[in-house]
């Protein structure tokens, strides 16, 4: 049976999490599965591709290859992804004052934020597609786009969440006896947050 | 004991089953029975199996037993009967999880011995064999053994008829598994027991087979419409020189027909 | 009738949702199943739905028993004979065992922790919407003429598009995805729901152990099942978007496929056995009068086993040639998770030892669960000696063993759970007679069926054949195979015509026709909308026992004068005060667009992008909706 989510139905549960809080707990723990499984494939095939393009610098039959990453550009969005969470945070910690226009504007820089990373990866992903890597042009081109496409539409969920939550909240209906609902949408935004740092480091920074 | 009694039908299934198993162990002819090893591998397999088998049906007659004198000895006679409420007891848990560990980890010690000696690398004097797998016919190569003008001796099957790998006997044969196109599995149970066939990947295992004869193997992983056609036969010959003998015509029979089509298995099946 | 405008249809069309909302809250007619949110209808409805599979599941082992009854069988060709095989296991896996287990969760849980109803009811009926339009839709590809056929388990890269070009993996892969996504939600729910929605005084080790068992399961669910979602899109976009995952040619291994399905599927046999165990575990102590012994240890294997399910999963590819070490260290670990197993065998002959046995159809299956159980796990210990398992690996012999473990082990439990839970949910008791014909049809035939293939698979005969010549000395096992084959669906006759005989006896079973312990027994039967009138406050693991019986110091049984006394029936509407979750079309409609974007993914994208808009729809419209008005 659900209530609006105040303090008084996380009470009355036999844990004292709110229903809604121990499922997006249980969920993000069984996305940790999903996103390990592909970071697994990615690591496993890491140095079974075949020819070109690759991720750094290589050499095939005697002509080295430009290695297709831009650590620099992507450090800049890996950074824009780390600072929406900043944002989320300060949402959260507005609704949770009652600041309703706190937390529209902070909720509002968070999508924002996630709205310039995804560009930022629609940009990555297309001047690499023009150097020629695809889903079906090598064994890199496949585990990267998969991975990093999958991470991709996570955050356009999120986006879109995030969005749904300012339209609630521009009709009045997201006031502090809802945080809960900011705070959920809170701790999927942080996973996917984690889930790029973890893949910026062991796919773009750490090269064998 | 009454035939009605549910312990009765119960025991006198596993007799049956039993009795059928030592049968079935019985009957050498069947030609694929890895109850009658012919090779040292399918040999040192039966044997683990038996090793465990037997305490496996003696802890099976112990717990079905028990169960049936369970059944019997404690039905409800009367509406209200009620038992002592037993919750449990810590002794016994430990035992029963500490005992069967100990079993377990004995059985491990052979267990682990086998794997170690099977996967081997082969012996530097081994009798090379590649086993193509292929939808859906085996061919079998002797790099060892090539003709005058260098191609490496093959042995192709068609669909009507499974190929013919032949080795001599007591000689260690190395055999290289390839997969031309999907995962097949190469098994010839009286001699060893399978191993896969993957595209991409070179997997090897050895065998050594001890009687004269030929015996019957086919492909063990499924791989399409026509799996269980894909069979083949290892010829074991009476020895050595037989064997050569054998390599010998091959080797001119192709010289006097040279070209044959068949599949190639390269680096990735391609 | 006047004709109405865009607006004023608009209108109406709301009105008569809203109307059905509203009829479908007084429990009766279709619509009060189409928008149930209440997790005894959601329970009964998964269990008719899988037993409708578990017929086309059978019928489909009947042809394959058919075929291979002699060598060189005419009755079905290569082709189709390995559409059958695959859709066979692929159906009793996903579209029998585990949508049964599934509905005795969603029966028992609730009830059986004193709670109304799940966490997430629309969340519940949308698994259950789900499951059905995933079992309908992995079906439709035998009209469409083109059935999976690689196997349950699709290895690749035979499951490529230049191995299997059309339609059948693509039907196969899609409806898994769907499936997965109904179980998933299920197990996020009743994980909710145990940790949150027990009984006042209902410890966690007072809890029953079958919902201990569910709460294992729900975990193993959500955690194995994302392994296999991302094993079957790295194979649906090699398909579709010739991606590399499993492509030789460039570097990818078909290998990766197989850990992959075996990292899922290990977890996957125990998702399948352990609500099972948790059957038995009820069913043992109610039929013995006594508690079940060591519930601890029984808890604590259970999670064991969960635990140490994670660690085994190679041992279904001792032959691809991982190399000594690993196969060493696979061999190890299954042959210690046979421990744990071993563990709960023996408390639960403890539990019957002493007891006050009611030999009843419910404990028949319970202890034949027990008999070829045991018979499976000894057999399973036999594949973990690695070097044997080498002539083991892909005959009969696994196929014995599998069916051992599953059908003589988790379909037995599943009996068991029926007969022993269905006067609660319906009101009247099945017939003991044709109970025990049931029962003995079946564990003949099973064992008819299943015991020979332990042997021809050791005489070499290899799986997933469509035919086998004569004088390989596998004649004789196959045609009693496919006798017990026959058996076994007289006996699944014979618990239809249980059904219909029941449906006509006028006799309630009342609320405890058994002498239960745990707290679904303290409510009528068929218990009301809202389970218990007044939440119940617990004081003891078996609390209802302790409410009939008390112990003296010797741990004799003393019944307890009224003890027994259970909530009476109340007249419909005295309980208004009672909030329960309102009907809701939006899991429907939601679970709708998952077979249409699959469906669109295979021939039509503009199909993609309509099930994806009906997904939004449902989505939005239940994230909007209230939960209960």
């Amino acid at each position: 049976m659900q209530h609006a989510p105040t303090a008084d139905a996380a009470l009355e549960t036999s844990t004292g999490l709110d229903n809604r809080k121990l499922l997006m707990w249980l969920f993000l723990a069984s996305e940790c599965l999903f996103f390990g499984s592909l970071i697994a494939a990615y690591l496993l095939y890491r140095n079974q591709s075949i020819g070109a393009p690759c991720p750094s610098d290589c050499v095939i039959d005697g002509v080295t290859h430009e290695g297709l990453f831009d650590i620099p550009f992507t450090s800049v969005s890996a950074f824009v992804l780390l600072m929406s969470s900043v944002s989320m945070v300060l949402a959260l910690a507005a609704i949770q004052r009652a600041d309703q226009r706190g937390m529209r504007v902070w909720l509002a820089t968070t999508a924002l934020l996630g709205m310039l990373f995804i560009s930022g990866q629609a940009f990555e992903f297309t001047e690499f597609h023009r150097e020629g890597l695809s889903l079906s042009s090598n064994l890199f081109g496949t585990t990267f786009f998969v991975l990093t496409g999958f991470h991709g539409a996570h955050v356009t969920v999120g986006v879109l969440i995030l969005l749904s939550l300012l339209v609630m909240a521009f009709r009045g209906r997201l006031n502090q006896a809802q945080s809960l609902h900011v705070e959920l949408a809170g701790l999927y935004w942080h996973f996917v947050d984690v889930v790029w740092i973890v893949i910026f480091t062991l796919v773009y920074l750490i090269q064998p | 004991m009454s035939v009605r009694k549910p312990g009765f039908r119960l025991l006198l299934t596993l007799a049956l089953v039993l009795l059928a198993l030592l049968l079935a162990g019985c009957d050498t002819k069947d030609p694929q029975n890895t109850f009658s090893p012919v090779g040292d591998v399918a040999d040192d397999q039966r044997d683990l199996f038996n090793l465990v088998l037997w305490p496996a049906v003696v802890i099976l007659i112990l717990v079905e037993g028990l169960l049936v004198v369970a059944l019997l000895r404690f039905r409800r006679r009367s509406p209200d009967e009620l038992p002592k409420q037993v919750h449990g007891n810590t002794r016994l848990e430990l035992a029963w999880t500490i005992a069967p560990a100990l079993l377990l980890m004995v059985l491990a010690v052979p267990t682990v011995a086998s794997i170690v000696e099977l996967g081997r690398a082969p012996s530097a004097d081994a009798l090379k064999v590649t086993a193509v797998g292929q939808q859906w016919v085996w061919s079998f190569q002797y790099p060892d053994y090539k003709d005058a003008q260098g191609n490496v001796l093959t042995v192709f099957g068609t669909p009507e008829e499974p190929p013919e790998m032949h080795i001599p006997p007591d000689l260690e044969i190395a055999i290289q598994l390839q997969a031309a196109d999907v995962i097949h599995s190469f098994w010839v149970p009286k001699l060893a027991g399978k191993k896969d066939a993957i595209p991409g990947r070179n997997n090897r295992m050895w065998l050594i087979a001890r009687e004269p004869g030929t015996y019957s193997g086919q492909c063990a992983e499924f791989c399409g419409l026509a799996h269980a056609e894909m069979r083949f036969v290892v010829v074991v010959h009476e020895n050595m020189d037989d064997f050569q003998q054998w390599v010998d015509d091959q080797l001119s029979e192709e010289a006097a027909a040279p070209g044959t089509s068949g599949p190639v298995a390269g680096r990735y099946g391609e | 009738m006047a004709r109405l405008t865009m607006g004023q249809r608009a209108v109406t069309m709301v009105e008569a949702l809203r109307m059905a909302r509203e009829e479908g809250a007084t429990y009766r007619g279709i619509w009060s199943w189409i928008t149930t949110v209440d997790h005894k209808r959601i329970g009964v409805m998964y269990g008719v739905t899988a037993f409708a599979f578990f017929l086309v599941g059978g019928i489909e082992a009947l042809l394959l028993r058919l075929q291979l009854a002699t060598p060189n069988g005419g009755v079905l060709d290569a082709d189709t004979y390995n559409q059958l095989f695959t859709m066979h296991g692929t159906t009793m896996v996903f579209l029998v065992v585990m949508p049964l287990s599934a509905a005795f969760f969603n029966l028992l849980v609730p009830l059986m922790i004193g709670a109304r109803d799940v966490a997430f009811p629309r969340l519940n009926a949308f698994s259950y919407w789900v499951f059905l339009f995933g079992g309908l839709f992995m079906n439709a590809s035998f009209i469409a003429g083109e059935a999976p056929n690689a196997g349950w388990f699709g290895y690749a890269n035979l499951t490529s598009t230049t191995f299997s070009p059309g339609h059948a993996i693509d039907f196969w892969a899609l409806g898994l995805q769907i499936l997965g996504i109904a179980s998933m939600a299920s197990g996020f729910n009743f994980l909710v729901t145990i940790f949150n929605m027990r009984a006042p005084g209902m410890s966690l080790f007072r809890m029953p152990l079958f919902v201990w068992m569910t709460m294992v399961t729900s975990f193993l669910i959500i955690f194995a099942f994302p392994v296999i979602t991302v094993g079957l899109f790295e194979l649906l976009f090699d398909r579709l978007f010739e991606a590399n995952f499993f492509n030789p040619a460039e570097g990818g291994s078909p290998l990766l496929w197989q850990h992959m399905f075996w990292l899922f599927g290990h977890p996957e046999v125990y998702i399948l056995i352990l609500p099972a165990m948790g059957i038995v575990s009820e069913v043992l102590p109610t039929f013995s009068r006594k508690p079940l012994f060591g519930y601890p240890f029984v808890v604590f294997s259970g999670i064991a086993i969960g635990f140490m399910s994670w660690g085994v999963w190679a041992h279904h590819m001792y032959t691809t040639g991982l190399g000594t070490v690993a196969n060493s260290a696979f061999g190890i670990s299954t042959l210690l998770i046979a421990v744990p197993t071993g563990i709960k065998i023996f408390n639960w002959m403890a539990t019957l030892w002493g007891g006050s046995i009611n030999i009843k159809t419910p404990l028949l299956f319970a202890v034949g669960f027990i008999a070829m159980f045991v018979v499976g796990g000894l057999t399973g210990v036999t594949h973990s000696i690695v070097p044997s398992d080498y002539q083991q690996q892909d005959t009969y012999y696994v196929v014995a063993h599998f069916h051992q473990v599953l059908f003589g082990g988790s379909m037995f439990a599943l009996f068991a759970g029926i007969y022993y839970w269905y006067p609660k949910f319906t009101g009247r008791l099945l017939n003991e007679g044709w109970g025990q014909v049931n029962f003995w049809l079946m564990f003949i035939g099973f064992n008819l069926t299943f015991q020979p293939m332990m042997i021809s698979g050791l005489l070499g005969m290899p799986r997933r054949i469509y035919t086998y010549p004569d004088g390989m000395g596998w004649d004789v096992w196959n045609l009693t195979s496919t006798v017990g084959a026959f058996l076994i669906a007289a006996s699944v006759l014979a618990f239809i015509v249980n059904v219909i005989v029941s449906m006509r006896d006028k006799r309630p079973a009342g609320a405890d026709p058994w002498d239960g312990r745990t707290l679904e027994w303290t409510i009528p039967s068929p218990p009301p909308p809202y389970n218990f009138a007044e939440i119940p406050t617990v004081r003891a693991r078996d609390d209802f026992w302790h409410r009939k019986y008390r112990e003296d110091e010797s741990g004799r049984a003393i019944p307890v004068v009224a003890g027994a006394a259970v909530e009476e029936e109340h007249a419909a509407g005295e309980h208004h005060a009672i909030h329960m979750p309102s009907p809701s079309f939006f899991p429907l409609i939601a679970a709708l667009g998952l077979p249409m974007v699959a469906l669109g993914l295979m021939y039509d994208y503009a199909l993609v992008a309509a099930g994806a808009a009906v997904l939004v729809v449902g989505v939005y419209g239940w994230a909007l909706e209230p939960a209960s008005e």
